[in-house]
């Protein structure tokens, strides 16, 4: 029995190796039918935590409840229910792609029928090929066909664009579209910014193993208050020129040559700034005025981008 | 070696010999698998000359007591009486004894166990020996005519085993030469790292100069190994004429390198050409004399060893050991032979090094 | 049953589409086969065997009727090929004509001691006289005796040596035949008994080779497939993605098992065919018994890859380990050859050696050879192997890669 609606809760998670601190109190919940993001960079602890759950590590402390039972391990008996796309892993080179498909759901008590998942996948035209033969994206794809096949109430997807190409990643997006449709629940890890907004119901922001921020894509970078960003490149920056700044909008963060000035009233500010950018002579190139965004969210709270 | 050519030379002779201890294969066959070879035929054939345990049964009466005689008066076997034909028949099956001789007053019963085969032959010899100098004591003859046998060459050969030590060495600097290029090269040219190599001054010649040395001084390590191990752990005892081993030791295995050339440049897929090279060395243990000797093969086997590198470098070993006389005039040849190869591949090879890969 | 099964069959398939596993599993122990016969099968065999032998005679005084002509006369009749066809035994060099005998020696020396002919025979002066001096004394007298010339270390030189005693042994029985000294028809009658074979005859080395080779491939596909395959799908998080899903170890392990027996069933099938209908082998292993130490030894090799595995972190670590063991494992057990008496060290690996037991074994079973070591132990000792490999295996061997 789910109570409130939630298919997946995580309480107070902790994972260490040695005097490295991977997991670090995580708590979360997850109500059945939403797409549920681990935004951070790499190292953050999104995968440690996702293999957790997935059942491949065990935590130091902390409980999982998952479709209503209470756990320390994930066990077989939750592993029916789940579909998991790890983001290392590889499939056997010599098997084709059916024959891969065929044995993974011979693993399930009640799987999907074959043909309808590779259809799903567009991997029909690929069925009878070797993984070997198999591009990046498609090996994904696979992955991602082999997450479904058990007909899963949750799916894990642990970075499913890392690495492909536009077009690539877009068919991914659409996938995860659909399964939201489908009243699927999904837990999602991602350090790509576009992909946390554009899927996400809920977004938590991971760094160094704890949850420094959570809520909805829109809810955090509101957060930031209703402000706009405007964003240039500054060549040579003084830090008087800084404070200066700094003191024509309500917040103000730096990374390397790129400034990000913040601010409640738009016009008034960019009327100042041009001003002042003529009055020193100092040119402001790339200027891009735009909402808030989650990478905004992230620099403002750790200093640091996203993707370094 | 100051100049940035030399330099850049010794540069890639540190980064071959680094690589050299990782390349696994290689390491194996060039090192290892000779010390196994040389422990595992030193002790199962080591022993050689041994005298053959034989045991007897039903020695009563004087025909009894002759036979008794005549077993005891022959060289290389160790008579052990046993009270009956059952007995007898139990210790040969368990291998307590080489074979057993019954004599029941009228026949002799000779008796041999069935999977004996290598031994079986030689049991046969010495039975049939006993035989005849039974028959002719029983009748109070003794022989008329007999046999004098001369050795010629170095006796310390006697032993199967000294005969042996040589081509294994022979086998060690084959393998360092010839999985040099079909393994070593061929890898490099699969992971694309050949290549990097080529856009550095360097030309394709010193890349092959640094990895000969490197690979020849491996060999010549390893068959100092051997050398050290089957005179302190076997009582091998070579005259090592220094500057013939030498000799055959650098030419060996540059001209296995030609023949590496030859597979690296027939076998399309580079890691196939490890395996073929493997499969090679196997397929010339066995037909070079290095084994079995070459006599004892049959007709066809025995021409297809006539073909084989392995066979002429190891009787020249052989010679340069002092475990085989052999005229200055065929060391030579094989010496040269082998260099022959070399030149005649290394052109080759300098253009398999350059040439582009294809995907 | 079947995630297990489905499992079994995707291994089995990954197995066969490998062509390096498909080749030195299946056809190596084949070409191994042929080639072992080839060489050793007809070791010692007329036909096939064939010596270069330079002959004097220098008893030029006893003319036609003397006893070096004799000599000369059996050699002569062993230079012709006994049948229509094959090689001669011998290959008889003589002085030509007018030859200055001691220049034609001194050749045929240096022959010999190069390795280019095998024996030197030189019957000496006044041989026939020596002789008959001999049996006109009383018995008891040293023998006159025939010079031969031999290659020290060569087997060759060694074998030839062995014809040459048998020659002058005949020849020694006519004298003294002829002199009344001996009595041919005296004799005694010599009868040579083969124990442990059920004829009673020698058995062919085909027959011994080939449960050796269907051991060895077994053994093969235990010692580098099982870690190969394990190692390396543990490497490159093959294992991984099943172990997010129902799949469990224990099911996986079935599979393995199912497979590793297929394959050596395929192994057997082709090594049972080839020695059958190519080679001629009359072995039969249709028993209980020897179906039980088939099944034994996949058992034992199976298990003992686990072992392996469970010893090293690496697929390429995996696989030089088990290239080190392979040969002294495969060499001191009786696999090839008769192992016969061994020092101290060794004796102790080869009591050890589970390939030793299962070889002796299942030779005894089929009929080829006799009682070397007790049945039970045959069995009992791969059991042990088995349950140690296992336990080792089960302790050590992790299923995913650590951080």
């Amino acid at each position: 029995m789910d109570e409130n609606g939630l298919l997946l809760r995580v309480t107070d998670l902790r994972k260490s190796y040695g005097d490295v601190r991977a997991v670090d109190g995580v708590s979360f919940a997850v109500p059945r039918g939403t797409v549920f993001t681990l935004l951070g960079p790499n190292g953050a602890g999104k995968t440690t935590t996702l293999e957790i759950l997935e059942g491949l590590r065990e935590p130091d402390s902390g409980t999982i409840e998952v479709f209503g039972r209470s756990l320390r391990r994930v066990d077989r008996a939750t592993k029916e229910r789940m579909g998991v796309l790890l983001q290392e892993g590889s499939f056997e080179p010599y098997l084709k792609v059916k024959e891969v498909v065929a044995l993974f759901a011979s693993f399930f008590a009640r799987p999907l029928p074959v043909k309808e998942v590779l259809e799903r996948m567009e991997l029909t035209e690929k069925q009878n090929a070797l993984v070997r033969t198999l591009s990046g994206g498609q090996k994904q794809r696979l992955g991602v066909a082999v997450a479904l096949v058990g007909d899963p109430e949750l799916v894990f997807l642990d970075e499913p664009t890392t690495g492909l190409d536009p077009q690539a990643r877009r068919n991914i997006w659409a996938i995860v579209h659909d399964l939201e449709e489908e009243k699927k629940t999904i837990l999602l890890t991602t350090h790509y910014m576009e992909e946390a907004e554009t899927l996400s119901d809920d977004v938590a922001i991971l760094d160094h193993g704890a949850i420094i921020a959570q809520g909805s894509p829109r809810a955090l970078a509101l957060g930031l208050g209703q402000e706009t960003v405007i964003e240039f490149a500054l060549v040579g920056a003084r830090p008087e020129d800084l404070r200066e700044l700094e003191a024509l909008g309500t917040g103000l963060s730096t990374h390397g040559e790129a400034v990000f000035l913040k601010t409640a009233a738009f016009t008034a500010t960019m009327e100042r700034l041009l001003a002042w950018s003529k009055a020193r002579g100092v040119p402001l190139s790339g200027l891009v005025v735009r909402q808030p965004n989650l990478e905004d969210v992230f620099l403002s709270l750790t200093g640091r981008r996203l993707r370094e | 070696m100051s100049t940035p050519f030399g330099r850049a030379f010794l540069g890639l002779v540190r980064a071959e010999a680094r690589a050299f201890r990782r390349d696994r294969v290689s390491l194996f066959f060039t090192v290892v698998l000779p010390f196994l070879f040389i422990v595992v035929f030193g002790l199962v054939m080591g022993g050689g000359g041994e005298a053959v345990p034989v045991g007897y049964a039903g020695g009563s009466g004087s025909d009894g007591a002759t036979l008794e005689r005549v077993l005891r008066e022959t060289e290389g076997i160790v008579p052990t009486r046993f009270p009956d034909a059952a007995s007898l028949e139990a210790a040969i099956g368990e291998k307590k004894v080489g074979f057993g001789i019954l004599w029941d007053g009228g026949r002799l019963r000779l008796l041999y166990e069935a999977s004996r085969f290598q031994e079986n032959s030689a049991f046969e010899e010495l039975a049939r020996g006993v035989v005849t100098r039974f028959d002719l004591a029983r009748q109070g003859a003794s022989p008329a005519v007999a046999l004098d046998e001369i050795p010629l060459g170095n006796p310390a050969a006697a032993r199967s085993f000294n005969e042996m030590v040589p081509g294994i060495l022979a086998f060690s600097l084959l393998t360092a030469g010839l999985f040099a290029v079909s393994g070593h090269l061929t890898s490099m040219k699969a992971r694309r790292t050949l290549d990097r190599l080529l856009t550095t001054p360097m030309p394709p010649l010193g890349l092959l100069l640094a990895v000969a040395v490197v690979r020849l001084a491996v060999a010549l390590l390893a068959s100092l190994v051997i050398l050290i191990l089957s005179q302190v752990l076997f009582r091998f005892e070579p005259t090592l004429d220094l500057g013939k081993f030498l000799a055959l030791a650098l030419a060996a295995t540059v001209g296995m390198m030609g023949l590496g050339t030859g597979i690296a440049l027939l076998v399309r897929r580079p890691q196939s050409a490890a395996n073929v090279a493997n499969i090679v060395s196997i397929l010339m243990m066995f037909l070079s004399g290095v084994t079995i000797p070459v006599e004892l093969l049959p007709p066809f086997l025995r021409a297809v060893s006539r073909g084989l590198p392995l066979t002429y470098v190891a009787q020249g070993m052989r010679h340069a050991t002092g475990m085989e006389e052999m005229s200055a005039g065929r060391f030579w040849a094989i010496v040269l032979g082998c260099l022959g190869m070399a030149l005649a591949a290394f052109p080759l090879l300098a253009r398999y090094v350059v040439r582009p890969e294809r995907r | 049953m079947r995630p297990a099964l489905s499992f079994a069959l995707a291994q089995l398939r990954v197995t066969l589409r490998e062509r390096e596993t498909l080749f030195w599993f299946v056809l190596f122990p084949v070409l191994l086969f042929v080639l072992l016969v080839a060489i050793f099968g007809s070791l010692g065999q007329e036909g096939t065997i064939h010596f270069e032998v330079g002959f004097v005679n220098r008893d030029q005084a006893a003319g036609e009727a003397g006893l070096g002509r004799r000599i000369e006369g059996i050699l002569e009749a062993l230079s012709r090929p006994a049948q229509e066809g094959k090689e001669p035994l011998l290959h008889l060099h003589r002085p030509a004509g007018t030859e200055n005998l001691d220049v034609f020696r001194a050749r045929e020396e240096e022959a010999v001691r190069y390795g280019r002919h095998a024996l030197l025979v030189v019957v000496p002066e006044g041989f026939s006289a020596g002789v008959l001096d001999a049996l006109s004394s009383r018995p008891g007298v040293d023998p006159v005796k025939v010079q031969v010339f031999r290659r020290a270390g060569s087997s060759s030189s060694g074998f030839a040596l062995l014809i040459l005693k048998q020659v002058i042994a005949g020849v020694d029985q006519a004298v003294l035949a002829s002199a009344g000294r001996f009595r041919p028809e005296e004799a005694v009658l010599a009868e040579t008994t083969f124990l442990g074979s059920p004829a009673g005859t020698e058995v062919r080395y085909v027959d011994f080779l080939l449960p050796g080779l269907v051991l060895m491939a077994f053994f093969t596909a235990g010692l580098f497939g099982v870690p190969g395959a394990i190692l390396f799908a543990r490497e490159q998080r093959i294992l991984r993605r099943y172990w997010v899903t129902p799949f469990s170890v224990p099911q996986f392990l079935a599979g393995f098992s199912v497979t590793h027996a297929i394959v050596c069933a395929l192994q057997f099938t082709l090594l049972i065919l080839v020695g059958r209908f190519a080679l001629g082998a009359e072995v039969s292993f249709a028993s209980p018994g020897a179906a039980l130490f088939l099944v034994l030894a996949s058992l034992t090799f199976l298990a003992f890859g686990f072992f392996v595995a469970s010893l090293v972190q690496t697929g390429a670590a995996g696989m030089a380990l088990a290239n080190a063991i392979n040969l002294p494992m495969t060499f001191l057990s009786g696999l090839y050859y008769q192992v016969g008496t061994l020092p101290g060290p060794l004796r102790v690996l080869l009591a050890v050696n589970p390939l030793s037991y299962l070889a002796d074994g299942l030779r005894r079973v089929i009929g080829l050879q006799g009682a070397a070591a007790p049945l039970w132990l045959s069995v009992l000792v791969p059991i042990l192997w088995i349950g140690f490999s296992l336990f080792v295996a089960g302790r050590r061997l992790s299923w995913d890669v650590g951080r």
